[in-house]
């Protein structure tokens, strides 16, 4: 009996110990958030974002011997709900940065950062206001703000003879990021300039935009519209009236791969005027080779721009933590203003003094491989555009005071 | 301007596929049917199904797709319309609202949340010139289709037996019922005839479109303005409103975009003010 009773005790101690000690392993590890799309029509964008993200932490973890675990949370591409998710992400998971957010969730938490007290690493986020005039301590952005693709759009015009020859027209959405663009395509010296047309954000039916800029005789149409499902119906529309044959389409921002895909060979009709990121950057650059390799062998598809751009996102952030050796906010905030790392967009660091990342951008037309790679038929060609052209001045000339 | 007209002419007939199914639900059973999108969507995605499962053409895809939606559209009102359609309106209005969410979740969950690019078939891949200007022969083909299937619609409403007792009971129900029209049943076949003409829409649209899961947000939206514009069960105001809101949003969209959907909505906004019951004036105030 007495046998019988200390062999139960074992048991129950042993099991008691397993699973203190399991406890021990899931505290160890260093929670960071994922705060990004996960429904609806953006979806793949935030799937591109999740899964770079995801091959970051396999390639680049464990972090000061911890492992890395990922909470990934819904943002509904929606400024409350981000706010809501961040604050949950940051009091209940303790995470230690957070990653994967857009323009819109990003805006959102730039005025609650300072009480959220965390590193936040956006990789998709267009606005410059996020780290020129808002920048904020605890904000950091890997990605090409609007106006440095403006300046990458205004190289690609003056470097290529067919684009200066254009007569151009903007067909885009009505909204300030559209207004930029086609400012920056009139701000070009001698440009031939023949209109401009703003859809409702609504817009599915782009017949009318087009039959205007037909009717103006464009030869060149620059189309600021919203990256997703409104991007690929212009495009095959303008495909379908015929406009690919009269007219070279350059995207201020390029295409998301796994739109170009679906695109087919209407895709070699557009150029990228400063994609944020481009996987054929990989026949210059060794670590994008090495990215999209354990990135096609995890997911089986090519890395996609958002993809590559939250991968080094994530890189830069468990660089900072290696170099502040420890998970401290601070510290990591102070690792990452020093911190260079070779990401798969290249070798990145932040402004002196600044939240923007001193990114290259990706200038280049879409075209048909040789042969398929990592699943992929066509793709852009990735001519890099310096930071150093597209961000010439410091952040305090662009009005970011921290 | 010629082009825009003609863009106005072939979105104006896939609107009025759409707005004479959710027209003829309301004058019929009084349900504001927010799962009308859901079920245009539907049908771009049955088309699919059809095409890739049965290696079938685009055509005859075209052809079994609102006959697949159908059935669902009557099971969807048996189980969840038919149990509350005496409640108030708003209860309707809130189960279909529901039932979009469920239905859209639904495809997200069988087809994923991805667009899919379906080419126009061939012969009808290629443009045509209209009057000088470059065409697409597609579009002018399926507005051909919408319009023809819309007439026939109307058509049967206006001189078959079953229009009759349609009819009669959209202008007074209670003394339709009372001479012996059943009413729950003509509901339930006219809930699945209207899913049946947004699903042919939403099939006939996927060359244009893309076939996505919101993607009968949009189109929901416009059938409303034009609905409440011809007046809400008023089928010849369906007929006007249709038009009126895609040459709206066609020439608008050219000449100023910007301010077309906010004319739009003034306009259908100052309708409701003066004339509530549409431009026919033989529609419903709910």
């Amino acid at each position: 009996m007495r046998g019988l009773r200390s062999a139960v005790f074992g048991c129950l101690a042993s099991v008691l110990c397993l699973s203190a000690g399991g406890s021990a392993i899931a505290q160890d590890a260093i929670q960071v958030g994922v705060l990004t799309i996960r429904s609806g029509p953006a979806k793949p964008i935030g799937d591109d974002i999740l899964a770079g993200i995801e091959t970051a932490t396999k390639m680049f973890g464990p972090v000061l011997n911890r492992p890395v675990e990922l909470v990934v949370e819904e943002s509904l591409f929606n400024a409350q709900a981000a706010v809501t998710k961040a604050t949950k992400l940051v009091q209940q998971n303790k995470v230690a940065g957070i990653l994967g957010t857009s323009t819109v969730e990003t805006l959102a938490l730039l005025s609650v950062a300072d009480r959220l007290g965390v590193p936040i690493v956006t990789s998709n986020s267009g606005s410059a206001a996020i780290t020129r005039d808002r920048c904020n301590k605890w904000v950091f952005r890997t990605n090409a703000e609007d106006l440095m693709s403006v300046e990458s759009l205004q190289e690609l015009v003056k470097e290529t003879p067919r684009l200066q020859q254009a007569k151009w027209f903007t067909i885009g959405h009505d909204y300030p990021w559209s207004r930029l663009v086609a400012g920056s395509v009139k701000g070009v010296k001698d440009l031939q300039y023949v209109g401009e047309t703003f859809a409702p954000l609504d817009t599915t039916d782009w017949a009318p935009f087009i039959a205007r800029a037909r009717s103006a005789g464009a030869t060149a149409v620059i189309m600021p519209v919203t990256l997703g499902v409104p991007l690929l119906q212009f495009i095959q529309q303008a495909n379908e009236f015929g406009l690919t044959g009269t007219a070279v389409l350059v995207s201020p921002i390029g295409l998301p791969d796994w739109l170009v895909e679906k695109l087919g060979s209407t895709s070699t009709n557009v150029i990228s005027a400063g994609s944020w990121a481009a996987w054929r950057y990989e026949e210059a650059w060794p670590a994008t080779k090495e990215f999209n390799e354990v990135f096609y062998a995890m997911h089986g598809r090519v890395a996609g721009m958002q993809s590559l751009q939250s991968a080094s996102a994530a890189r830069m952030l468990y660089s900072a933590m290696t170099k502040a050796g420890s998970t401290d906010p601070d510290a990591i905030v102070r690792a990452l203003e020093t911190v260079e790392v070779n990401t798969p967009v290249g070798s990145l660091k932040f402004q002196p003094n600044g939240r923007q990342a001193l990114v290259p951008l990706f200038l280049g037309p879409y075209e048909k491989l040789d042969a398929p790679r990592y699943g992929a038929t066509y793709a852009q060609r990735a001519d890099p555009f310096p930071a150093s052209k597209s961000l010439p001045k410091s952040a305090a000339e662009y009005g970011c005071k921290l | 301007m010629f082009v825009n007209i003609l863009n106005g002419v072939v979105y104006g007939s896939f609107l009025l596929l759409t707005s004479l199914g959710l027209s003829l639900v309301f004058g019929l059973g009084r349900v504001v049917n927010f799962a009308h999108g859901a079920l245009y969507a539907m049908g771009g995605y049955a088309l699919i199904a059809v095409m890739h499962a049965v290696g079938a053409g685009y055509w005859l895809g075209l052809l079994v797709a609102p006959l697949l939606v159908i059935p669902i559209a009557i099971a969807i009102e048996r189980v969840a319309i038919h149990p509350i359609r005496h409640r108030p309106d708003v209860d309707t209005l809130l189960v279909t609202f529901g039932l979009s969410s469920m239905i859209v979740g639904g495809i997200e969950y069988v087809w994923g949340t991805g667009t899919r690019l379906l080419p126009p078939p061939s012969p009808f891949d290629a443009i045509v010139y209209v009057f000088g200007n470059q065409y697409p022969i597609y579009r002018l083909a399926a507005a051909s289709v919408s319009l023809l299937v819309s007439a026939s619609v109307l058509l049967v409403i206006q001189f078959s037996p079953v229009g009759l007792r349609i009819r009669a009971i959209t202008d007074d129900p209670g003394m339709a019922e009372a001479l012996g029209v059943n009413r729950k049943r003509l509901l339930t076949l006219v809930f699945g005839c209207a899913a049946g003409l947004a699903a042919l829409a939403g099939a006939l649209g996927a060359p244009i479109f893309a076939i996505h899961p919101e993607m009968g947000m949009n189109i929901l939206i416009d059938s409303f303005l034009v609905v409440v514009l011809g007046g809400l069960g008023s089928l010849g105001g369906s007929v006007i409103g249709a038009f009126f809101v895609a040459l709206t949003k066609s020439i608008g969209g050219g000449y100023f975009a910007e301010w077309s959907t906010a004319f739009l909505f003034l306009v259908v906004a100052f309708g409701l003010i003066i004339r509530p019951t549409g431009v026919f004036g033989r529609g419903r105030v709910a």
